[in-house]
């Protein structure tokens, strides 16, 4: 028997979840509060929104790189001062029915936090943290994770993958992390059927189909690279609020802040999460800011999304899950604005040639 | 019950005692720093010129400095590690750490960055030009060059700033002139000068241009505000120097220093990870987000 594939049903699936929410991890799962779909972690498996489609208004990156969080502690009493780093993270935890897109998007912060001087605070969450990633049946309006290299049952990041499949789901292994978390679990599961690659295929294809926003080449990323200092940008961004919603709701996003709050007695060095739309991103204390105005602010979103790849990486920043798309107050659409740019900038430079 | 176990942390400085500081100009100090804790100061790696530092100021938060002082290097203890820096007091964490006096502490991380090539250069002209408090980037590069001056050609350090009374380094001007071979131009600009100023009036770019000084064999050390660098490479360029002559430090806003926060990017370019030493050359690759 294939014992790294097996086919559950709905109660089997949260009759699994829940044996894992009484063991020693955290599980966080979508749940619904107050009609939106936040990830959250369980007290119940009945909590668990587990949809073949459909995702998060946030993605999980939090559970990993907190909105805000103390990187050190300190007190200070005249000239003695005490610091206090953060404690281990504490238990191990599951991120549980996450969207390919969104584990993708975990895949980026890695590419950040653990470059370079690795980051142990992030190091040791990531560590600690299992994914099961849940595919998707449908796409929704805003989604275009094909158009950016990705997939609906992309395995990028995932340590145990979830299909929607017949109403059930098929449960595959893809790493070491996802062969222990299912462990004596699988004893009582089915077999999965003999053709299930052939359909979760057929599945991948059915909801790139879906999918009607134009692909993004990544030869692109050169072309885009080359414009930067293409006036496009301006008329593209003219309607960009600065609000910076886009970055908070983005899972690859990881730009963060770090400022102290204190008072006279003790205080924290803080990061949280931080934006390139907002103006004082780059301001300096002598007032110059490289990126004074809002084209420039927003061809930084565009650029470190879809260009400015590091060497050796063939891929975007940009995960596809439309989350900006949907959310900005603006209408912004980063796809089409990819698009836009491109067409913008190869015309300047057809224009250039003439 | 055991206290849960620590995070090994990037972001934990070292405490530093305020050992003395000099006041450059009403809004410009230099502080030096010394290691509260013995243990870490023989822990110390030192640095090399061109590296910055991140300095806390508890209650208040980090800023950036460089490193202003001559490179120390590990010395068996011989001579503990003294670190010095020189800020403009401009904002909160500035203006707090300016409200600092002897004896008191601070915090340090670092140092972080690429350098300047010294050793590269050896056989070389070198000419360190620095406006305002852009000297502070320089300085630690120009007194190990003058400690090694028998490995260079000539040393040219101009000295530019607004005023009379903004120049940095007034005190100690006289010891780096002393050196042989060094020649120390100090300008401010036009209505910057005071009764009695025996130096130079002029935009630095112009004085510069005014030494008619051979590009053959020299390298240009650059540090200022963009306004004047961009009016410097013109200058330089008309002067007959290739981009490869002229290096610079790029000075973008940074947070965390090591390459996470993504705050100091220049196209694909980080300031703290791959700067903030550049040359001129490679600042034609980059696209103009500085
Ligand atoms: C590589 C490098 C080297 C530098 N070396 C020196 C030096 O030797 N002497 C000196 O006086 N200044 C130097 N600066 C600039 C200095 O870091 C800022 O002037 C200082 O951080 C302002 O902090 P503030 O809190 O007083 O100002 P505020 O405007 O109140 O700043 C708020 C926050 O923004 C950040 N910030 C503001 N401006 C800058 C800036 N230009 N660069 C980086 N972060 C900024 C600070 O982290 C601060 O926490 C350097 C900057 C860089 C990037
Ligand atoms: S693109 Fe939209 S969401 Fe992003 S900052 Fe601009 S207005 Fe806000
Ligand atoms: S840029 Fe927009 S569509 Fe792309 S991953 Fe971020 S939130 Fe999703």
């Amino acid at each position: 028997m294939d014992r790294t594939a097996w086919v559950l049903n709905e109660t089997e699936l949260r009759a699994w979840l829940q044996d894992l929410i009484a063991g020693e991890r955290t599980v966080v799962a979508p749940v619904a509060e107050d009609g939106v779909v936040v990830y959250r972690p369980l007290a119940a498996a009945g909590q668990a929104v587990l949809e073949p489609r459909g995702k998060a208004r946030w993605s999980p990156k939090e559970f990993l790189f907190p909105r805000t969080e103390a990187l050190y502690s300190y007190s200070f009493k005249g000239d003695a001062v005490a610091i206090t780093d953060p404690p281990r993270p504490e238990r191990p935890q599951v991120l549980f029915g996450v969207r390919s897109c969104d584990a993708a998007g975990l895949a980026r912060l890695d590419e950040i936090f653990l470059s370079g001087r690795t980051d142990p605070l992030y190091a040791a969450r990531r560590e600690a943290t299992t994914v099961v990633t849940a595919g998707c049946a449908a796409a929704d309006p805003e989604c275009f994770c094909t158009a950016v290299g990705g997939s609906p049952v992309g395995e990028e990041a995932a340590d145990l993958q979830l299909v929607p499949l017949d109403g059930g789901w098929l449960l595959r292994v893809l790493s070491g992390k996802g062969e222990a978390l299912v462990g004596e679990a699988a004893a009582g599961w089915s077999a999965p059927p003999a053709e299930s690659g052939e359909r979760v295929a057929a599945l991948e294809r059915e909801v790139a189909a879906q999918i009607g926003r134009n692909p993004v080449p990544q030869e692109w990323a050169k072309v885009l690279e080359g414009g930067f200092a293409s006036p496009s940008w301006d008329r593209l961004a003219a309607h960009c609020l600065g609000c910076s919603i886009c970055a908070y709701v983005c899972p690859s996003c990881s730009c963060f802040d770090m400022n102290h709050e204190a008072n006279a007695w003790c205080g924290e060095q803080c990061r949280s999460w931080d934006a390139c739309t907002f103006v004082p991103f780059t301001l300096h204390a002598s007032g110059h800011n490289p990126r004074a105005t809002r084209g420039g602010r927003y061809r930084q979103r565009v650029l470190h999304k879809f260009a400015f790849t590091a060497e050796g990486e063939a891929h975007f920043r940009c995960v596809g899950c439309g989350r900006c798309v949907a959310l900005c107050p603006a209408g912004l659409d980063i796809s089409q604005i990819v698009t836009a740019a491109a067409a913008a900038i190869q015309e300047e430079g057809a224009d250039a040639a003439r | 019950m055991q206290p849960a176990e620590a995070v090994p942390n990037l972001y934990h400085p070292n405490l530093m005692r305020i050992a003395g500081f000099a006041d450059e100009t009403p809004d410009v100090r230099t502080l030096k720093l010394q290691f509260a804790d013995a243990g870490e100061a023989r822990a110390f790696t030192g640095w090399r010129p061109g590296q910055f530092g991140q300095f806390t100021v508890f209650g208040a938060g980090e800023s950036v400095f460089a490193l202003a002082n001559k490179p120390w290097h590990p010395n068996g203890g011989a001579e503990p590690p003294t670190i010095e820096c020189t800020f403009r007091a401009i904002g909160k964490v500035t203006n707090a750490l300016r409200a600092l006096s002897t004896g008191q502490t601070v915090g340090f991380r670092g140092p972080y960055g690429n350098h300047f090539p010294l050793d590269d250069w050896r056989g070389k002209h070198l000419v360190y030009i620095g406006g305002g408090i852009g000297m502070a980037a320089l300085r630690s590069a120009m007194l190990e060059t003058l400690d090694r001056k028998a490995e260079f050609g000539e040393v040219l350090i101009l000295n530019g700033a607004r005023t009379v009374a903004d120049m940095v380094y007034k005190e100690e001007m006289p010891s780096w002139q002393a050196v042989q071979g060094v020649r120390v131009v100090r300008c401010v600009d036009p209505g910057g000068e005071g009764e009695g100023w025996d130096g130079e009036v002029g935009l630095l770019p112009n004085v510069f241009e005014k030494l008619a000084l051979d590009p053959a064999d020299r390298i240009v050390v650059a540090c200022g505000p963009p306004v004047m660098l961009h009016y410097l490479f013109l200058s330089l360029g008309k002067l007959g120097y290739r981009p490869e002559q002229v290096v610079t430090t790029l000075e973008n806003k940074m947070k965390c220093g090591i390459g996470h926060c993504g705050r100091c990017y220049v196209g694909p370019f980080s300031v703290c990870r791959d700067g903030p030493v550049v040359t001129w050359a490679e600042l034609n690759e980059l696209p103009k987000d500085y």
